[in-house]
């Protein structure tokens, strides 16, 4: 199974075999879960949320200033 | 998961320092009922105040005013926009275009004002004569002349910025850390002085991941990109640390934010001495000693 990652605007194309959720996804990147909201084919979504085949996952870093 | 407070699927957000589960919607009107509870609160708005939102065209002012809209809609108070330009390449430009965007739709006037008419130096030129301080320094201490300066011209009662729970602790944090513990009594809801107009900071008790998850729930224009000085600040890797720490300890920024309200009474009776401001003798602005500390800045890098 795949599913596309896009973080600071790089896509990626990522593989998988077993259960992934938002969480698994965010811990191989060492990326804490304050520090980003995460978009599941275009919708807010939380760390407990599943992975599945052919999604696109987007992080969008909490990014200060503004 | 579902929504805590209504039962449905669609949850958007984990608030882990509470527990809660939250939909868009109930998100949505949680962030603007505790914001303008806040408000409410901390005094930060009278009626009929006129109220000018200090925009950047980022997620943390685009989301102040547009909950400060909503009192606006209701004639509570009147709403302007000031945006600065500080000069720093395309990411500047950028968040302009975003903030003009943003008040064109929601019919607010927005008055623009640059450090390079006001200074006649931008923050990339001064970056660029290798200075002895950081672009932060500069950059905040400038921004706020031009602002409390024209602050005033506009008849504004009050100046609304987006300083979220984060920045709010960073601020404690690296104050705390560099031994400034007089500036710490500064740190609150509002900065008030009787020389210029107050400003008041509604996002204050908003972790910054909720403002962005806000600005993106509701759809709206935001300027996501990182400032091009800000990778080198203090404040920046105080915020790495904090957000490290609160994957742990959740509540961190909550209790750190609760216990510097019970220090900063302490503190208040313990070092307050009324400072006493007088107008600074280059450009009369208020100031603690005989130049303000923009002028301090600027004659020590030639300007």
């Amino acid at each position: 199974m795949k599913f596309t990652l896009i973080i600071d605007d790089e896509k990626k194309t990522m593989k998988f075999r077993e259960k992934l959720t938002i969480k698994d996804v965010l811990k191989n990147f060492n990326i804490p879960l304050e520090a980003v909201v995460i978009k599941k084919n275009g919708e807010i979504v939380i760390e407990e949320e599943q992975v599945d085949d052919g999604d696109i996952i987007e992080v969008i870093k909490v990014i200060y200033g503004g | 998961m579902l929504c805590t407070k209504c039962g449905s699927r669609n949850v958007i957000i984990h608030r882990r320092y509470s527990g809660q589960y939250l939909c868009k919607e109930c998100f949505i009107k949680a962030i603007q009922k505790k914001v303008l509870k806040d408000i409410k609160k901390y005094k930060l708005i009278k009626k009929s105040d006129k109220v000018l939102v200090a925009l950047s065209g980022g997620k943390d002012s685009t989301t102040v005013l547009d909950i400060l809209s909503i009192l606006a809609e209701r004639n509570i108070i009147e709403l302007e926009v000031i945006t600065i330009d500080e000069g720093i390449g395309d990411y500047r430009k950028k968040g302009i275009e975003y903030a003009s965007k943003t008040c064109k739709e929601l019919g607010i006037p927005q008055h623009i004002f640059s450090f390079k008419k006001h200074f006649k130096v931008t923050i990339d030129e001064i970056m660029a004569s290798k200075p002895p301080r950081k672009a932060c320094t500069y950059c905040g201490v400038l921004r706020r002349w031009i602002i409390n300066k024209e602050a005033e011209k506009l008849g504004a009662d009050k100046i609304a910025t987006g300083h979220n729970l984060d920045d709010e602790v960073q601020a404690i944090v690296m104050n705390y850390l560099e031994g400034n513990i007089e500036n710490l009594i500064r740190i609150g809801p509002t900065t008030y002085s009787q020389k210029f107009v107050t400003k008041i900071k509604p996002l204050r008790e908003i972790p910054e991941e909720e403002v962005t998850a806000y600005a993106m729930a509701k759809g709206l224009n935001v300027h996501l990109e990182e400032c091009p000085y800000r990778k080198t600040s203090f404040r920046k890797k105080i915020g790495t640390i904090l957000t490290k720490l609160s994957e742990d300890h959740p509540t961190i920024l909550y209790s750190t934010l609760r216990g510097h309200e019970k220090i900063r009474k302490a503190l208040k009776k313990e070092l307050e001495g009324e400072s006493i401001l007088r107008a600074c003798i280059r450009c009369g602005q208020p100031a603690a000693q005989d130049l303000c500390r923009a002028c301090t800045l600027l004659n020590e890098i030639g300007g």
